[in-house]
């Protein structure tokens, strides 16, 4: 028994830790390309763990079938060499998905020293980003090809900014900073998504990335920082109001808050009976603190929005031009 | 013996039974079931049109995958196991007249249903939990859910897991009949014993946990929220408990499964020591994998590997139960009745949910697939399908116990196979979705995966039906089926040698233990030299 156990033990060691050597050792330059191989590794592995356990299974059932009211089967306890064969086995293959899983964690989270890095900040329902140069844009992003890594935190609620297409995702959190990185290797668009429970608008909280080449990004930073010194209020106000129509919309359809649309001086019932006119007065104190300012027939879930003087009065002469 | 037997509508409200308690919590979780599985319905036909006003808004759809999720683990699976196959099974299979508590045990019930009644209200009273059953801060405090009706849910719920779970934990070790050795408890009773270990750690964590939610959103405390408190506690305490909960499900399940595998194949459970072994693992290490629900919450690097490799490792004890329930197969007597096919079906689900479990354990796997339909596929194989269809299994196979009767084996064979093939097949387009990366609970899906989800609800209606031809098949066979004899499948286990439905104090006089309850085609003489003189308590009657 005990002669069984060493044995087991060394043989062990000696599958561990070669197999550490090669899985542990390898390096990936993009943490997306790894995690394909993962997945292609994983899944010959778990494939034949399939076939392991459904072949003898159907086999037996087929086999081993009662064949008289009185039949009984063998009379077998154990087999303490088989039990150590399966518990050894697994073992050895967990250790191998461990290791080579902890090698491509370990890209995951060291950042290259020459990334692009970009703020994050996500909020019911949707995400701002702020350039190194300092443009904030909101629902599309644009990054040079290359590393990329993102700072970020979260306005309200926790949210996650996953994009599928580079294999990565970390949860926003309000009061702190989480990072994560990507090689944004190819040119294009890509779809970024929340990938935590974050509200009813949750589904809606989509964003767009687009990756250009340096010299476009160039091209981009010139124009948007022209941009930002000839923009109306109105035009400001559109940009900051991206972050309203998850849950409001702008063409009159129904969503779960009222419709931006003629919104400006209509007559409003609240869910106390009142009823008001929605000058510029009331929808500033209803964006800064809507709980006191319950509309009739709508859940009470809009959160308070901490805008400036400035911003308050873009987001106001927006939702006028909306008629 | 003993005072006499209440009769009557009171018979019930004021017994103090285990087999009455039982058969109501059995009846309760079942209620349960079909509201889990009737909110699935409707969430899977607003699916079918990727539109954000169809059927359900997305507020409503938040809604019923809350209660979904709440209903089938906290109100179905749990209740099941822990409340129906504990008391029913565990003093008659230990050789005891009751469990050791048996008021504690009435109240334990009661508190279960008023957790019910309010998770009913939360459903649809104003201020709808739409907060995940996770519940998760900051939404859960500052959005518009009624957080209360779900901490005081959880906290009546706990009251009665941790009384049920004293109660049982008592019952195991001091009301065994003489001779009912460690080495001779049911599989069963060991994965019980095991789950109840859990709720009694775990159980006082969530309600903690949840408390603090309750302060932070009506007393203005800062536990979760960013003023001096972290969100991520709460994470950290809630899947303390909440994680191991899948054990409290599983560890029952692979003991009834063993119990059916080896009455069905007539043949002794295959190694049953590493089979006790693995499930007292499961127990201990199950409390160091939580973190894999926080791989991507921005918890500490290091942290995520070391629960990893808990997480990863569990696979092995979990692997052992597998090979030995193959091993209890072969060289058989296998008669292919309803509850040995259950066993058969959760052990093909199971696994599948087993090895895409691994997967998602993997912290650089998961980075990619965390919250997406991966892990909604993959806990569906493993948990939702598997040991809901076990569970109606181990229903079957202790029917004729229960009621004197039999079941409709006929129906219950139809039901089988409508939900196996159901179950196969309605997840296994999410696996794809999640490889794509596509987050779940989302109401609205991108368009271009309508084709795959409308495959998928199509499968999952099917194994629905199946479901409630199951249930259907238990009322009917309850009030109208035909006499059962008092031991249909020639078991050799404690439970099958006394009357069916067992009288009300169980055994006449205490039963002297002398075998196992596994112990078929054992050759004469064989063992006689470890002190066991032959025959079962069976035998005695």
């Amino acid at each position: 028994m005990y002669k069984k156990l060493l044995t087991t033990i060394i043989m062990l060691m000696a599958l561990i830790v070669p197999a550490t050597m090669v899985f542990g050792g390898e390096r990936v330059a993009d943490p997306a390309a790894g995690w394909d191989k993962h997945y292609h590794f994983f899944g010959v592995v778990g494939f034949l763990i399939f076939v392991i356990v459904f072949v003898p299974l159907l086999y037996f059932v087929f086999k081993y079938r009662r064949t008289s009211e009185n039949h009984t089967g063998a009379y077998i306890e154990g087999n303490t060499g088989l039990e150590i064969m399966w518990t050894a086995i697994p073992v050895v293959i967990i250790v191998l998905l461990g290791v080579q899983t902890w090698a491509l964690f370990n890209e995951y989270r060291s950042v290259p020293a020459n990334a692009h890095e970009v703020k994050v900040e996500a909020y019911q329902y949707g995400f701002k980003m702020v350039s190194p140069e300092g443009i904030e844009t909101d629902g599309e992003f644009t990054v040079p090809a290359g590393p990329v890594k993102l700072n970020m935190t979260s306005r309200d609620v926790i949210h996650d900014f996953a994009v599928p297409a580079f294999r990565v995702r970390e949860d926003t959190v309000p009061g702190r900073w989480t990072y994560m990185w990507f090689n944004a290797s190819k040119e294009g668009t890509y779809q970024v998504y929340c990938a935590e429970l974050c509200g009813p608008g949750h589904s809606l909280m989509l964003a767009k990335l687009n990756v250009v080449s340096k010299a476009q990004y160039a091209k981009w930073v010139e124009e948007n920082k022209m941009k930002a010194q000839t923009m109306t209020p109105v035009e400001r106000g559109e940009k900051l109001a991206k972050q309203c129509i998850g849950c409001h919309s702008l063409d009159g359809s129904p969503a779960a808050g009222p419709t931006l649309k003629g919104l400006f001086n209509s007559d409003t019932k609240l869910a106390d009976g009142s009823v008001v006119k929605t000058d510029v007065a009331f929808l500033k104190k209803k964006i800064k603190a809507p709980k006191n300012n319950l509309v009739d027939g709508y859940p009470p879930m809009m959160p308070p929005y901490s805008f400036t003087d400035d911003e308050l009065n873009a987001v106001v002469e927006y939702i006028k031009s909306l008629k | 013996m003993g005072k006499p037997e209440p009769t009557g509508i009171k018979a019930w409200i004021f017994t103090t039974d285990h087999k009455k308690i039982a058969v109501l919590y059995l009846v309760t979780s079942l209620v349960f079931f079909v509201v889990g599985l009737l909110l699935a319905i409707i969430m899977r036909t607003k699916l079918l049109v990727p539109d954000r006003e169809f059927l359900i808004s997305n507020e409503l759809y938040n809604v019923f995958f809350t209660i979904h999720g709440a209903a089938m683990v906290l109100f179905w699976m749990i209740p099941v196991l822990l409340g129906f196959f504990a008391n029913y099974l565990i003093p008659l299979m230990i050789g005891a007249h009751d469990v050791a508590f048996p008021r504690v045990n009435a109240l334990s019930y009661w508190m279960y249903v008023g957790a019910c009644l309010i998770a009913v209200l939360g459903l649809v009273l104003p201020g709808r939990l739409d907060i995940g059953w996770t519940g998760y801060p900051p939404y859960s405090v500052t959005g518009p859910a009624n957080t209360a009706l779900y901490v005081f849910a959880v906290h009546l719920l706990g009251a009665s897991s941790i009384s049920g779970a004293v109660n049982f934990i008592t019952t195991i070790i001091t009301l065994r009949a003489p001779g009912m050795t460690w080495g001779r408890l049911n599989l069963t009773v060991w994965g019980i014993f095991g789950s109840f270990i859990i709720q009694l750690i775990g159980v006082p964590v969530l309600a903690a946990a949840v408390t603090l939610l309750l302060f932070d959103k009506y007393l203005g405390t800062h536990f979760y929220d960013t003023n001096g408190g972290n969100p991520l506690l709460y994470q950290h305490l809630f899947w303390f408990y909440a994680h191991p909960a899948v054990y409290v499900v599983a560890l029952p399940v692979f003991g009834i499964v063993s119990d059916i595998v080896s009455t069905f194949a007539r043949k002794r459970i295959f190694g049953y020591t590493s089979m006790v072994i693995a499930m007292m693992i499961i127990t201990v290490l199950g409390f160091e994998v939580w973190v894999h629900h926080l791989y991507v919450a921005g918890t500490l690097n290091w942290s995520r590997i070391v629960f990893m490799w808990g997480t990863i490792l569990i696979g092995v004890p979990t692997g052992i139960k597998v090979f030995n329930w193959l091993a209890t197969l072969h060289k058989g007597s296998i008669d292919l009745k309803t509850p040995m096919l259950y066993a058969l079906g959760f052990i093909a689900l199971f696994t599948i949910g087993g090895i895409t479990g691994i997967a998602n354990g993997l912290v650089g796997f998961d980075i990619h697939v965390h919250d997406t339909h991966w892990v909604v596929a993959h806990f569906h194989y493993v948990l939702a399908l598997s040991m809901s269809m076990l569970v109606l299994g181990g229903i079957y196979y202790w029917f004729p116990k229960m009621t004197g009767k039999m079941y409709d084996e006929k129906l219950g064979q139809l039901g089988f196979w409508l939900t196996l093939v159901g179950a196969l097949i309605a997840f296994f387009p999410h696996f794809m979705m999640g490889v794509d990366g596509i987050p779940r609970r989302y109401a609205i899906l991108p368009a271009e995966y309508t084709g795959m989800i409308r495959i998928s609800s199509l499968f999952s209606y099917i194994a629905i039906a199946g479901f409630f031809i199951t249930i259907w098949n238990y009322i009917k066979s309850a009030r109208s089926g035909a006499p059962a004899p008092a031991n249909p499948w020639n078991s050799l286990s404690l439970e099958w040698t006394i009357p069916s439905p067992p009288p009300f104090y169980n055994f006449e006089k205490i039963p002297v233990i002398t075998s196992d309850p596994y112990e078929y085609g054992k050759p004469e003489g064989h063992g006689e030299e470890k002190g066991a003189v032959g025959g079962h308590a069976a035998h005695h009657h």
